[in-house]
């Protein structure tokens, strides 16, 4: 169920991405513009996601701040920037009204909105040559350091670390946002600080906890 | 030890040849790397390596077994008022190494608690989430962070993951606990055989081997390693033996397809072509005519590849 608008939108982004990686190679001073134009495409995703804020910037910078802290090379970070933009571009292949819905998603719709892990790699991955490990992040976006998240249950040090570092970013950057079908989770920063100690070795790897920590905590980052 | 089982990309890759409705696991690394398939409409036969995993199986991928009761929670869930004597905790030495002295109160507590459970499957599922949380006070204690949660909250917390994640769950499965010898060929379309190339010591291996020790009421981790080795040795293949690949093609009797996935670290896909995918072909050329070799990129800075090698 693709409306025309879904679809205007995935070969829009689909055409900007493939863009950027092209071009990322040629023309270096191409880069920031690119990486700008995907900033607003990914932004559009924002809005169909019903956050009052840009969500994907923000967990774009604070996983790129999580994953320098934790030593990551220059290719690791390039790939973590661009799937923590694109996370969410599984979601435009689904059903409108399943996001802007103002329930909280339950039972076989959530099971749907669930496949956004894997719409977005496999889109990705057939449209795209050359984005090497961007699918594979997307698809693990939601896996839990426990082990209970989806779509493939991978646990501890088997997920990836950058998409850990994803992972971690995205929940931060929710917890203090209005979303459609609830209102913002916490407003004050020591309760965000507490609710991440408390997710840590559950929904976190504790040792990305420890470094969100020592570098400050930051929540919502300032565009450099 | 890490591997990463994508269900949903193997069964992109088998609905390309055929329709199969019952899978096969001769093997499973950990439980809940099959909670994708156990949601959906196959019916599955799952052969675990050691017993504890067997019940890990049983307790989270059983719908049948339920979620643990209301009234036994309020009995077998209780908080400890004042500390216990140390003295007669039998998991005493791993204090401050592995544990604080109250997730150690918690630990014996438990154990004894779990003992006085009347229905098995309530047991095993009270079991299965110490497991749960071993892991959590284990993975948090390796990067010296101290949860603030206490450990009657933990439980009820995971109590309810458990709970959650159980229901709306009527998988068909089958879940046995026997070595590769003992093992016969299921009646299921796909044969998966999920390979774990290294055998050094991840943090889920050390997990089970607390795991193992703590539910044998004692804290000697060597015993429950050296336990552990032991039944492992009945499930490992010697890639150089061609003898060895006798159980690949004996397990994969009935399958119409039979699929190997594995998670390549730190060597270049060229290796894993040369020393596992050549030697495979050639022990399956006799029962499947046709091979397929998938992979994914995971992270090209140490190599991560994951594979997929379809036999048909
Ligand atoms: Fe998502
Ligand atoms: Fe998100």
């Amino acid at each position: 169920m693709i409306t025309v608008f879904n679809a205007v939108l995935i070969i829009l982004i689909t055409w900007l991405t493939y863009m950027y990686f092209d071009l990322r190679e040629k023309v270096t001073p191409a880069q920031d513009r690119y990486l700008q134009l995907i900033d607003g495409v990914a932004s559009i995703i924002d809005c169909l996601e019903g956050y009052d804020k840009p969500h994907s910037q923000e967990i774009a910078r604070l996983a790129d701040q999580i994953g320098t802290a934790s030593g990551l090379n220059a290719e690791q970070l390039q790939s973590l920037r661009a799937a923590a933009m694109l996370h969410d571009i599984g979601e435009l292949l689904l059903p409108r009204n399943l996001l802007k819905s103002e329930k909280k998603i339950a039972g076989d719709d959530l099971e749907l909105l669930r496949t956004h892990t894997l719409l977005g790699e496999l889109h990705l991955r057939t449209q795209i040559a050359g984005l090497d490990e961007v699918p594979s992040l997307i698809r693990w976006h939601h896996e839990r350091w426990d082990g209970l998240g989806y779509p493939d249950n991978l646990k501890g040090e088997e997920i990836p670390v950058a998409a850990r570092i994803i992972s971690m970013a995205d929940s931060i950057s929710a917890m203090n946002a209005k979303r459609a079908y609830r209102s913002r989770q916490f407003a004050k920063s020591e309760d965000i600080v507490a609710e991440v100690k408390r997710l840590s070795g559950l929904q976190f790897d504790p040792q990305l906890v420890k470094i969100w920590l020592e570098i400050g905590s930051p929540v919502e980052t300032k565009q450099k | 030890m890490t591997l990463r089982l994508q269900s949903a990309w193997l069964f992109e890759a088998v609905s390309e040849i055929a329709s199969v409705d019952s899978v096969f696991f001769p093997v499973i690394h950990r439980f809940s790397a099959l909670n994708w398939l156990s949601r959906r409409e196959f019916s599955l036969s799952v052969n675990a390596v050691i017993a504890s995993q067997a019940m890990l199986l049983r307790a989270w991928l059983d719908g049948k077994n339920g979620s643990f009761s209301d009234k036994n929670r309020q009995k077998f869930n209780q908080q400890i008022k004042n500390p216990l004597d140390m003295s007669m905790n039998p998991f005493r030495a791993w204090k401050d190494r592995w544990f604080d002295s109250q997730q150690l109160d918690y630990l014996f507590y438990w154990r004894e608690a779990a003992f006085e459970i009347e229905e098995e499957s309530q047991r095993e599922i009270f079991w299965s989430v110490v497991y749960q949380i071993m892991s959590y006070w284990l993975s948090n204690r390796a990067c010296e962070i101290s949860p603030d949660c206490h450990p009657d909250e933990i439980m009820g917390l995971m109590l309810s993951r458990h709970q959650s994640f159980i229901s709306g769950r009527d998988a068909k499965i089958e879940i046995t606990n026997q070595s590769l010898d003992e093992l016969e060929a299921k009646k299921a379309g796909l044969v998966v055989f999920p390979l774990s190339l290294a055998d050094d010591e991840t943090p889920e291996v050390t997990l089970q081997i607390f795991f193992d020790a703590w539910q044998n009421g004692h804290d000697d981790l060597e015993l429950s390693r050296r336990e552990r080795r032991v039944q492992l040795r009945k499930f490992q293949i010697n890639i150089e033996r061609s003898n060895d690949y006798y159980l690949f093609t004996k397990l994969a009797t009935n399958a119409q397809i039979a699929a190997l996935v594995w998670s390549g670290i730190d060597l270049p896909p060229t290796f894993y072509e040369q020393q596992l995918i050549r030697p495979l072909q050639k022990a399956f050329e006799e029962r499947y005519s046709n091979s397929r070799l998938l992979m994914k990129a995971v992270d090209r800075s140490s190599d991560a590849y994951d594979y997929l090698l379809l036999f048909y």
